[in-house]
């Protein structure tokens, strides 16, 4: 097995399962962390990780299939999906960029109608191939309905947009938020953007007139 | 010296009257600061801060003019922190900026306070372009720059952590700031407490750990092992946003800043987090990790040099002003 990944907190190896290309994703310890808590918290996001990601397909949205999964060992094995990450294609790719952002917008408009809660939609957790925008990485997933924690899915996409792509950030924002209320309705879509709204002016040292 | 120049910088955005003044070849040239200490238990108290500082300002720029060994004609600009930070401390500063620039004739600066800890950290430690972990009474936000800006990747959602920690000391009694106290105290436990662990994204959460630390310390745990497992928990959180940043971007240098980056502990797990990684770490030296004169004068002549002075009727303050709306001219190419 090759390690293709050091992440934040998993590293990610390529292999095979049962003669298919798969992805292992092994959350080490954190030698930073101390270790009761680092496994308690490897564990309950693998096992959660898992669940989340099975219930992901049945919402419509493209992400790897389950192949083995171990809490025990903090250890998830899945399919790889070949593409290029969202961040690389919005860095290189020109008018392709809203029919993307759009896509992505859908597949985060399933996942919330679903009651899912993704927890970490940057722009490296968005795979983007032939068969369209695929979601992966849901260590930080939970089950939500709730207005405010679908505005923090937001937030962070815009968060990243600004930080990382400042500047087709309006744009990708725009197609995606197109996307997204084709999902989940226009009605729905106003309420979160204006939630994501207030979360901002949360901020420390938002302007606030 | 025929050719140098040399800005004088004022902060005052909190508990910290400072001066200093920075020469464009000689470097640093002075720091002086005088601090409000807030009674027993309390925190700041924003007009028992600005009276201090009114009754030392005269004083401390004195001192700092003074230990750099120049006279005020020699400055060729006055800087000062507009914001962002509290109201009366900062108007203080201004007025004092105000009244030096006017009655010297030259250019008013006004600086971001947070801008101030990142550029003075860079110069300081020869980081260039580094991921920013900007940890203190004010901020807790990781930050990087692109196109002139240091934006945001991360940061929390209610407390910093220089406010946690406060708080937390504060319930135990003591006086603003309790950084050193609680990492004291944490150092003589080894018994950890669940706590509840916030990362959402790349941002963090501290207001239910506080909330969830101060009953357990009230239902009579140890304050040794309260601490322990507050500083383990908010740090782990706080170290990991940074990890999921610096993986997110691919830098390969990191730099902590701020009045936080004093605790031992949190050094020692981000250290440990960038050698995973092979990046390069950078800690700002304790001398200048809180809040000091030296942000000011040394962003005020990165600002001078690019133009970015404002008439003195513009000269006001800015209570709330994020650092992700400031182009810096300097930074640019980055």
């Amino acid at each position: 097995m090759k390690l293709v990944y050091r992440g934040a907190e998993a590293d990610i190896y390529s292999g095979d399962w049962a003669g298919e290309r798969a992805v292992y994703k092994f959350r080490k310890p954190l030698p930073y962390r101390l270790p009761e808590l680092d496994l308690a918290i490897r564990v309950q996001r693998t096992a959660h990780e898992a669940q989340i990601l099975h219930e992901s397909k049945s919402a419509g949205v493209r992400s790897p299939f389950l192949y083995y999964v171990s809490a025990r060992e903090s250890l998830i094995v899945m399919e790889e999906i070949a593409g290029p990450r969202l961040k690389s294609v919005l860095q290189s790719s020109g008018s392709y960029t809203e029919r993307v952002s759009a896509e992505f917008g859908v597949a985060v408009g399933r996942l919330h109608s679903a009651g899912i809660m993704h927890g970490d939609l940057t722009t490296s957790n968005v795979i983007v191939n032939e068969a369209g925008v695929h979601l992966i990485d849901f260590g930080l997933a939970v089950r939500s309905v709730k207005v405010e924690d679908h505005a923090v899915d937001l937030r962070l996409i815009k968060e990243t947009l600004v930080g990382a792509h400042s500047d087709i950030s309006s744009v990708v924002m725009k197609s995606f938020l197109e996307g997204y209320a084709s999902v989940v309705g226009e009605g729905r879509a106003k309420e979160v953007s204006r939630k994501l709204a207030e979360i901002e002016r949360r901020g420390r040292y938002a302007r606030v007139e | 010296m025929k050719g140098d120049r040399r800005v004088l910088g004022i902060e005052s955005t909190a508990h910290t009257f400072s001066a200093s003044v920075v020469s464009e070849r000689k470097g640093l040239l002075s720091d002086v600061k005088d601090v409000y200490v807030p009674r027993q238990g309390s925190g700041i108290h924003p007009t028992e801060a600005s009276n201090h500082h009114l009754a030392v300002a005269a004083e401390v720029i004195r001192g700092a003019m003074s230990a750099a060994n120049i006279a005020p004609s020699d400055l060729d600009a006055v800087a000062y922190s507009m914001g962002p930070g509290l109201g009366p401390c900062l108007r203080v500063g201004a007025v004092s900026a105000r009244t030096m620039a006017l009655s010297l004739s030259k250019p008013l600066i006004p600086v971001n306070h947070a801008i101030g800890h990142i550029e003075l950290g860079c110069m300081l430690t020869g980081a260039k372009t580094p991921l920013v972990l900007l940890i203190s009474g004010g901020h807790t936000m990781v930050v990087s720059c692109s196109s002139g800006m240091w934006r945001v990747l991360g940061e929390t959602l209610d407390l910093t952590l220089g406010q946690l920690l406060d708080q937390l000391g504060r319930h135990a009694g003591y006086a603003s700031p309790c950084g050193r106290r609680i990492e004291e105290a944490a150092s003589k436990s080894h018994r950890y407490l669940p706590l509840p662990y916030t990362v959402k994204g790349n941002d963090v959460s501290f207001s239910g750990l506080l909330t969830a630390a101060k009953r357990m310390a009230d239902a009579g745990e140890p304050f040794e092992d309260v601490c322990f497992s507050v500083q383990e928990t908010a740090f782990a959180t706080t170290v990991e946003v940074t990890e999921r940043a610096l993986a997110f971007t691919g830098n390969k240098e990191i730099m902590v800043v701020g009045g936080v980056a004093a605790n031992k502990r949190l050094v020692q797990m981000l250290s440990i987090m960038a050698g995973r990684h092979s990046a390069i770490f950078n800690v700002v030296p304790i001398r200048y990790s809180g809040d000091c004169g030296a942000q000011i004068a040394w962003t005020g002549l990165l600002e001078y040099r690019s133009g970015m002075s404002v008439p003195v009727e513009m000269g006001g303050i800015r209570q709330s002003w994020r650092l992700d709306t400031v182009t810096l001219p300097w930074r640019l190419s980055a």
